[in-house]
């Protein structure tokens, strides 16, 4: 379908074409503890966690 | 929306969202999380495209008025100024897989602009942003633990 006739012939926004991100739902839904994972990066967001300088 | 000042405004982002070739599972779930956000205050919905990338790789861009019952998105599509110019178009659609459908979203994060107008009256300016992906923060993790183990 086309698009609106409003969209064709203008300066665009997007700068560049768009590279494809990494899927992050592979990093805590499949593998062998998913739920585990996800907690680890939970914590990682956690307040209280220092860091290493 | 009403009118608001340059200064007022929050950050623009966009977001493609695929769905792989057989795995789409549409329930009205994501169009009420969309209203949900866009009621709350916590985004401006400025723009809203469908892709679809075919095997040979061609696209096609459907508006959301092209998709017919729009359930809870009707009270959105008016709003929509259409930012995407069609070469935008094209740029996002390098992303997809051949034989996926894509939405794309365009929005203005509403919950980042007092912050954001707070931090220029104050004299400040942004210099940088972007986001850090599940992963890199799990392999930082990874990394942290492998220290711990090894005493490195």
């Amino acid at each position: 379908m086309p698009l609106r006739a409003a969209r064709i012939g203008r300066v665009g926004v997007v700068g560049a074409p768009v590279a494809r991100a990494a899927v992050v739902a592979a990093a805590v839904t499949p593998g062998p503890s998913p739920v585990a994972k996800a907690a680890v990066v939970g914590a990682a967001v956690t307040p209280g966690r220092r860091r290493r300088i | 929306m009403t009118e608001r000042t340059l200064d007022e405004m929050g950050p623009v982002d966009f977001l493609v969202i695929e769905f792989p070739a057989g795995q789409a599972n549409f329930t009205g779930e994501i169009a009420e999380e969309l209203v949900r956000l866009v009621d709350a205050g916590t985004i401006r919905l400025i723009d809203l495209i469908i892709l679809t990338k075919d095997a040979e790789g061609e696209i096609d861009a459907m508006e959301l008025e092209d998709l017919g019952e729009l359930g809870p998105l009707v009270a959105l599509e008016s709003e929509l100024a259409e930012l995407l110019a069609a070469e935008d178009v094209a740029k996002l659609a390098v992303a997809m897989e051949p034989g996926s459908v894509a939405g794309v979203l365009v929005y203005e994060n509403l919950w980042a602009a007092p912050f954001a107008s707070a931090a220029r009256r104050a004299g400040g300016q942004l210099i940088a942003d972007g986001r850090i992906p599940t992963q890199a923060i799990l392999a930082s993790l990874e990394a942290d633990d492998s220290l711990d183990t090894t005493g490195a």
